[in-house]
This record gives structure tokens, C-alpha cells and sequence, in this order.
């Protein structure tokens, strides 16, 4: 099953469309001094004034409210520099198809600006950490077409075989030939990974790496022909992206988390996006996403479950309180429903109550509720 | 006539020179920098005096050679004044208490009259040896050298030439070896009392060749000799206990303290003597003045205290003048900013009048360099009385401590001992309320105090608006320098990055854009700050 396809979006793989654009942004810069203009780019306000829910995509975005960085302002000049030698960097590591971590381009530009002035190009990495997102917003591309790679986090099993072009090598993956402990998800899955092919009916997303383990064992991915993927608590980029593409494939996205103030982030970051990578989420949000549970329903609907509440916790129930108020979540009546019944009832219950009658039950019970497509939006 | 010369004989035996050879300290020789200082002060006074008598413009060079370092020096000043005829050359030089200048009472920078003997006495207790002396007076050239017999208070002198000459060479050079001195830059030194000096008097022209091998010369700046202050009486208010004893002895004229206070003082009428001996009663009015005791001078003065008086006359009074400082402080200090006061006299103590002139100069070599060596400048006072600089006693002066008291930030002077700010204050009276022999600082008169005050508020007002913009100035400098700080590493990434255009082109071209928004409107070289470099713009320097 080794082949090599050319399929739409080639320049973006073969990591020639950043690298233009940095340059492009570079000429730009040279054309503005050469009009006697201080050089400048626009950039997407990332504050959260600037922060929207879009109802008809259904994730949070960066509104329109655009800044300019310009070098010849006392308030800009140093962060303007920085970002034009991050820009410079991370075209030389897209030409060389080197990659590093954002701490690792830090220590790249660590250095003195020169033997007369006691300052260093960079010398905190939360200096240069802002200044990325802004050429990725400026730019319109996500970091991990710049090379810069984040950390790694998630895991998939199923029926999805990718090519990974790196360091020169490619190499196949078969998801569906991990064994016990799955295809660890890498930061960047756009850039030199192609999928070679998808054969699944949908994905599954769960919350507890414990929870991907014991559905891995009972091969729930391959009896259900879906493709199982665990973020390991808080998605990481690499992990959301890889769902967003999946759901481009049209394969419906099904989220199993704990019902707790914690499991409906993860669900809702997914879903929705966050307020950090607003300026991603047509990249990484996936509005599509259903929830399957747990919810409080399924205390009334499967006894047992009943005796393995916990009791909810402050935090808990201050988070309900709050997401009854989001617009994205308030226009949902079944949503505000579950989450009356818990600052009513104020419990919670974990995904692996599930495993308490039998360790496969949980299995069943996802069987069960996906069948009948018992999920909340 | 007799009955004072027994006394005044009496007098110099029981003390003059005895006295001031073991309280030498008395006339400013105390500490080694000081006593240079002392040295070069009452020859460069005597020099500056003599020449303004005459209505000459003076020309004097200050030469100062070490013989042995930190501890003896030859010190050398000659003028081009109408020197000394040979009559008086003792008394001038080798006489304590000698009274050239006692007798004319006007506005002088010296007034005591022993200073140059003072010298004389000095340089014989520590190197034994007698001053050289050339004098160019009236035709005449003589060379000699003088010495003082402390014992009898009589000057030695030994000739060892005498001339005639054309008459086309006057002056007066005094050349002596002096130890237990030492030269250095310090506030107290020579250097900065000569600067000082020049900045005072800006009809002279003053060279100083130092032992460190620096020249300095300071050409005058105005062309006019000063107004000759009038030789008036003393007003009473202006008199000591030690005054009146010394005009009391003086006087060889009246025959008792009524007609010598009538004939000596001005506005002493006899009503007034009338209500002084109501309050004076246990004086006797009609005792010879030359008998006088110094309990009964005491009494005088306490009685002048309680009686009013009508004011002095106050042409006596020779300020500087607000142009002439403009000159000799652009000059010497080239400010970027200087205002200069310009006020009328005004009475202290119920009747002695004065006149406070002050100035403000700011950047160029205003303030004083820092102690340290670096290029920062701090905020300098410097005091004049009569245009003589007071270079001790800073801190016990009513002249530093009324500056020190202006609340400088009204004035736009953020911290006034971080600033290139030196301010000038020049107190001009017959009657310089000094606070002690040393006359070195001027005393915590209320009226003196509240109008130097005045006086430097009202300059400093003036002077706010620059500050203004020189604040603005340095922000706008600070602002340039801050892009600037960035403008290489820029231009080195974005001719990488563009991979187009070279990074050296880039970066002129941005240092115009730079210049364009943060425009200096002080013109090149306004902000280097690193320009201090200890000696720098006190006239025409030179390397020997």
C-alpha cells in the first residue's frame, strides 16, 4: 500500500506556499522603505474585544478590528524587529525543512543585538511567543507551516493510513496496526502527512487516555468501524486538527468526556474552538462535533449508575452556571436542560462509572446511545 | 597725631603680625588646596583692583609651578595695572593691616588690606624665603624682594635693580615659593576659582598656565573697565564692633567719639549722635576716639541697632551687569540656554543696600562634572560678592542655601543635582554681610535671603520655557534613540528575508524615516552626552 499521490493543496505540502509568503512579507517591508514609509504589516486584533461567536460557522473567530505593527513608533519598534527575525528564521528553516519547537526558535534568536547595547534580540521566551501568532494570523497560516512544531499530545487508532514525509524518510502509518498503545498524534499533521486513506463510518473522541486504552482492548474501532482518538484531556493543535480533517472527510465527529465542568471544556473547545486559537478555528474548530456523554440522562437511564455519582464540586457548578449563559451553548434547550439538571441534582459522574457493571460495558453503551443517536448537539 | 601713631604702634606690637602668624587660618590659610586658593586670590584681587583704579582693562597671567608635588609651589601673577611706586611697595606687600584700602571706603572685592602681606607672611613661615617683586610704576622699573619683620610689623626690602624706562611697561608682578599647598581640580581649587573669577569679571582677560601643564586663558569679553565704585562714608548700619574700633584709631582728626562718629559715617547727624548716647549712656561721647575700648564699640553698635536711620546713597553700588554676564558666561560656559537677572538695589538691615544679580545657564559646560570621572553633570552654585568668587563655606552661605531652597521642579529643573544647571549669584554692596573674617560666605540676612530668592525665581521663570523644550527635545531624543537602538538587526533580516534590497540601504534610509519623526530640533550634537570630558570648554585650552 506504498504510493505516492499529488493531491490538491501540493504547494502547501511541499512547504512552498509559507516560505512565499514570508518572502512576499519581506518585499512588502523593502517596497514601503523604499516609498519612505515606515514598514508596516496588518495583523488580526487577537484581544478578546475582538473575539466572536459565529453563529452561522459555529466557532469562536477573530472579528475584523485589524492592528498595524509599524517599525518607527517607540511602542512597536522592538517588537516589530523580533518579528521580522522570527519571520527571517522560520524561512530558513522552511528552506531547510528543519523543524523546532517555539522554546527552540527562542534560543535561536536569543542573542546580543550588538557589543555596544546591552540587550538581546530576545531574552524571555513569552516575548517571542505573541509575536508567532501574530505572523500566523498576519500571515494566515497556523505555526506548523512555519516548522514550528508544538507539543505532541493524543492518540488515534482505526482505519486511517497516512503518509509522513520527514527528515527525508516517508513512511506509512497504519492506524489500525498501533497494538496497544495507538498512533501518538504529531504537532503538525498538515505539513509532509498525507492521508492516504480513511475507511471509517465516524470518529470518536474521548476524554481519558484510561478509557481509549480499554476501548483499544475491547477493538471498539474495528467492530464499530470508527476511528477512536483520545486527546488526553485538553486537545492539543495537532489532535483538533487531525478531527477537523477527519470531519472534512464528512465523517461525523462523536465526543465521549466525563460529565464535568472539565469534560464539557474539552467537548465545547472542540466543538467551538477557544478564545486562545480564535484566530485558528477555521483550522481546528469542529461545530459538527456531537456529545454522546456522559449526561445526566443516563443516571435515570442505566441504574447502576445512579450509586456512582460524586458529588459536583464548586467549580463545577460555576461552570455549569456559566455556560448556561454562552451564546453558543444557551441556543441549545437541550444543553441548558443537563446543565439545570446538574445545579439541580449537583452531581457529577465520570466516564469510567461506565465500567462498573463490566469492564466492556462501556462499550456497549456507546454502541447503544451512537446507534440510537442519543447525543446532545 | 602723635597720641595715634603710640597707638597704632602699640597695637601692631602687641598683635598684627604676631597675631596672623599663629592664627594664619584667620586669613584663609587653612588646608593645602585652600591656601593656594588664598595665594592666587589676593594677588588676582589686588591685580583686578588696581587695574579698575587706573581704568585699565586688565590683563593677568597666573603662572603656578610645582617645586615639590602635592606639598610646594611657585606662584607667579603679573598685571598690567599702573603697578606700585617704591613708597608704597612695603606697605602693599610686606605690612599687615597696612590700611591701603581702609581708608577709601567704596565697594571693593578686598577689604581688609592684609591680604597680599598675608602672602608674604606665608610664604616666609613655610619656605623662609622672601616674595619677588617687579614693579613698572610711572617710568620707573624696580626689582626687589620683600619680606615682613613679624616682630615690628615692618617690611624688609632689598632692592636689586631700579631703572628708569620709557614708561611704556606697567604692571606689577609678585612671584613667591610657598609650601604646605597643594594644587588640584577640586571645587576649592585654583582652577576653578580662576574659571570663576573670569566669569565675574568679564573686562579682563585671565591666563592661568597650571602645574599640570594645562592652559587655560580666558579673553575678555567686554571692552569696558567697570564704573569706579564712589569712595562713600560707611552708613553706621553696616558697622562691627571691630569696625569702629579699627575708624576710631584711625581718625587723627576728631578729638571725641561725638565728632568722629559725625565725621566718619554718613548720615551720623548730631541729633543722631544725641539719641545714640541716650542709649549708650555709660560711653563717654567725649573721650578721644583713638581711646575707645572695644566694650564701648560693642555698646555703639547695640545703640545703632535701635536708632533709624536714613538710608545710604546707593550709587555706591557696582553690580556686573546683566550684559556683561551674558558675555562671560556664553562665553565660558556655552550654555544652550542662559538668562540673566537685572534688578534694583534693595535695603537690608533698615539701610544698607544691595543688589543681587543672578544667572542661569543651562547644557554646554554648565553644572559641575561629576565627582567620579563620568560624563554626568550635576547642578553647581556658584557665589560671588563683589564679584569676588566665595569658593568655602558653600554650605554655611545664606547664597547656596536660598538656592538650595527653590522648589526647581516648578521650573521644569526635575532634580537639580542631576542637571547641567549652573546657577550664578553675585551679591554687589559696600556692606557684604559676611558671616566671618574668612569672608567666604555671606550671612542668613532676611531681606538678602528673601531677594536672592526672588531673583532666581524670577530668572528661573524665564528660563522655564526653555527647559520645556529641551525636556521635549530629550524625549524626542530618547524616542529616536530607542527605534534606532533596533534599526541594524532589522535591516540585516529584511534584505534576508526579502531577499532583495541590501541591509546597509535599508538601514540609512530608515535612520531617515527615524530622524523624520522624532526631528531634533537642537541641531547636531545635542544629545552625545559623552562629550563631558572633565576639561573641556573653560576657554581657550591648549597643551603646553
Amino acid at each position: 500500500m506504498k504510493k505516492k499521490t499529488n493531491t490538491a493543496g501540493t504547494l502547501k505540502q511541499e512547504g512552498g506556499m509559507p516560505e512565499i509568503k514570508l518572502k512576499r512579507l519581506g518585499e512588502e517591508m523593502v517596497e514601503q522603505v523604499n516609498a519612505n514609509e515606515s514598514p508596516t504589516f496588518e495583523t488580526l486584533l487577537r484581544s478578546k474585544g475582538n473575539i466572536l461567536f459565529d453563529e452561522g460557522r459555529g466557532y469562536l473567530r477573530l472579528g475584523d478590528k485589524v492592528e498595524k505593527r509599524t517599525f518607527v513608533n517607540v511602542g512597536q519598534a522592538r517588537k516589530f524587529m523580533q518579528t521580522v527575525a522570527i519571520a527571517n528564521k522560520c524561512k530558513k528553516f522552511l528552506k531547510e525543512g528543519a523543524h523546532t519547537s517555539i522554546r527552540g526558535l527562542f534560543y535561536q534568536l536569543k542573542f546580543s543585538l550588538g557589543e555596544d547595547l546591552d540587550e538581546e534580540l530576545f531574552s524571555e521566551q513569552s516575548e517571542s511567543n505573541p509575536l508567532i501568532e501574530d505572523l500566523e494570523v498576519a500571515l494566515n497560516i497556523k505555526r506548523e507551516d512555519l516548522n514550528l512544531s508544538t507539543d505532541r499530545k493524543g492518540v488515534v487508532a482505526g482505519a486511517l493510513v497516512l503518509n509522513d514525509k520527514f527528515g527525508g524518510d516517508e513512511t506509512e502509518i497504519d492506524c489500525s496496526k498501533q497494538g496497544r498503545s495507538g498512533w501518538m498524534i504529531p504537532s503538525d499533521v498538515d505539513n509532509g502527512m498525507e492521508f492516504l486513506s480513511v475507511d471509517a463510518d465516524y470518529v470518536l473522541v474521548v476524554e481519558k487516555d484510561a478509557m481509549w486504552q480499554r476501548l483499544n482492548e475491547d477493538k471498539f474501532w474495528k467492530k464499530e468501524n470508527c476511528i477512536l482518538i483520545s486527546p488526553k484531556g485538553q486537545s492539543s493543535r495537532g489532535c483538533r486538527r487531525l478531527i477537523r480533517k477527519l470531519a472534512n472527510k464528512k465523517l461525523p465527529v462523536i465526543c465521549f468526556t466525563d460529565c464535568d465542568a472539565w469534560g464539557w471544556y474539552i467537548y465545547w473547545t472542540i466543538k467551538t474552538g477557544s478564545m486562545n486559537l480564535a484566530y485558528i478555528a477555521q483550522d481546528i474548530a469542529v461545530p459538527e462535533a456531537k456529545f454522546v456523554g456522559v449526561t445526566m440522562q443516563d443516571i435515570k437511564d442505566y441504574d447502576f449508575l445512579g450509586k456512582l455519582t460524586i458529588k459536583a464540586k464548586e467549580v463545577d457548578l460555576k461552570r455549569a452556571q456559566e455556560m448556561k449563559e454562552y451564546e453558543w451553548i444557551k441556543a441549545h434547550k437541550e444543553w441548558v436542560a443537563e446543565l439545570n439538571e446538574v445545579l439541580k441534582t449537583k452531581k457529577k459522574i465520570e466516564q469510567d462509572a461506565l465500567q462498573g457493571p463490566r469492564l466492556s460495558f462501556v462499550s456497549e453503551y456507546l454502541k447503544e446511545k451512537i446507534g440510537k443517536k442519543k447525543f446532545l448537539p | 597725631m602723635v597720641a595715634t601713631d603710640k597707638i597704632f604702634s602699640d597695637f601692631q606690637e602687641h598683635s598684627v603680625a604676631e597675631f596672623f602668624k599663629k592664627n594664619k587660618q584667620m586669613l584663609g590659610f587653612a588646608g593645602k588646596t585652600r591656601s593656594l586658593t588664598t595665594i592666587v586670590h589676593e594677588y588676582v584681587t589686588n591685580s583686578l583692583d588696581a587695574c579698575e583704579e587706573a581704568g585699565m582693562l586688565p590683563e593677568i597671567t597666573v603662572v603656578i609651578a610645582e617645586i615639590e608635588k602635592n606639598n610646594s609651589y611657585r606662584v607667579r601673577v603679573e598685571d598690567n595695572g599702573p603697578g606700585i611706586p617704591k613708597k608704597h611697595l612695603g606697605k602693599a606687600l610686606g605690612m599687615m593691616l597696612a590700611g591701603t584700602k581702609f581708608h577709601r571706603y567704596a565697594q571693593q572685592r578686598g577689604q581688609q588690606g592684609i591680604g597680599a602681606a598675608g602672602c608674604t607672611m606665608y610664604a616666609q613661615l613655610t619656605t623662609g624665603k622672601p616674595v619677588r617683586v617687579v614693579s613698572h610704576y610711572d617710568k620707573k622699573r624696580i626689582e626687589c624682594t620683600i619680606s615682613i619683620d613679624f616682630k615690628t610689623n615692618q617690611p624688609n626690602i632689598e632692592t636689586s635693580a631700579e631703572e628708569d624706562t620709557d614708561g611704556s611697561e606697567h604692571g606689577l608682578v609678585v612671584d613667591g615659593e610657598f609650601a604646605d599647598v597643594k594644587y588640584d581640580k577640586s571645587a576649592y581649587g585654583v582652577y576653578e576659582y580662576i574659571k570663576r573669577t573670569a566669569m565675574a569679571n568679564p573686562h579682563a582677560t585671565i591666563t592661568f598656565a597650571a602645574p599640570d601643564g594645562e592652559n587655560l586663558k580666558f579673553p575678555r569679553s567686554v571692552e569696558e573697565v567697570p564704573p569706579k565704585p564712589k569712595a562713600v562714608q560707611p552708613h553706621p548700619m553696616g558697622l562691627s564692633t571691630h569696625d569702629i574700633i579699627d575708624y576710631a584709631h584711625h581718625d587723627a582728626q576728631s578729638t571725641r567719639i561725638s565728632s568722629f562718629l559725625q565725621n566718619s559715617f554718613t548720615r551720623v547727624s548730631s541729633e543722631k549722635v544725641k539719641e545714640l548716647q541716650a542709649i549708650a549712656n555709660e560711653v563717654d561721647f567725649s573721650k578721644k576716639p583713638s581711646e575707645l575700648e572695644w566694650a564701648e564699640a560693642e555698646k555703639i553698635v547695640k545703640a545703632i541697632g535701635k536708632v533709624k536711620w536714613i538710608a545710604p546713597a546707593t550709587e555706591s553700588i557696582v553690580p556686573i551687569g546683566k550684559r556683561q554676564i551674558e558675555k562671560s558666561l556664553g562665553g565660558i560656559l556655552k550654555p544652550q540656554f542662559l538668562e540673566v537677572s537685572e534688578r534694583s538695589p534693595k535695603i537690608y538691615k533698615g539701610g544698607i543696600p544691595f543688589v543681587i544679580e543672578v544667572a542661569i545657564a543651562y547644557g554646554g559646560d554648565a553644572g559641575r562634572n561629576s565627582e567620579n570621572g563620568g560624563s554626568g553633570k550635576s547642578g553647581d552654585i556658584i557665589r560671588y560678592a563683589n564679584r569676588a568668587p566665595l569658593i568655602f563655606d558653600a554650605a554655611g552661605c545664606a547664597l547656596t542655601q536660598a538656592v538650595k531652597e527653590i522648589d526647581w521642579k516648578r521650573y521644569g529643573i526635575k532634580r537639580f543635582e542631576e542637571e547641567p544647571v549652573t546657577v550664578f549669584v553675585n551679591i554687589a554692596s559696600v556692606h557684604v554681610p559676611y558671616t566671618g573674617a574668612g569672608k567666604q560666605a555671606i550671612s542668613d540676612e532676611e531681606e538678602v535671603t528673601a531677594e536672592i530668592k526672588n531673583t532666581v525665581m524670577e530668572v528661573a521663570r524665564r528660563m522655564q520655557h526653555y527647559l520645556h523644550e529641551i525636556i521635549k527635545e530629550k524625549d524626542r531624543a530618547g524616542r529616536r534613540k530607542v527605534v534606532e537602538r533596533y534599526l541594524k538587526q532589522l535591516s540585516i533580516d529584511l534584505a534576508d528575508l526579502a531577499e532583495k534590497g541590501k541591509a546597509s540601504e535599508l538601514e540609512e534610509k530608515m535612520k531617515k524615516l527615524i530622524e523624520n519623526k522624532y526631528p531634533s530640533l537642537m541641531g547636531e550634537g545635542d544629545e552625545e552626552g559623552e562629550n563631558g570630558n572633565g576639561g573641556n570648554g573653560k576657554g581657550e585650552k591648549e597643551e603646553r
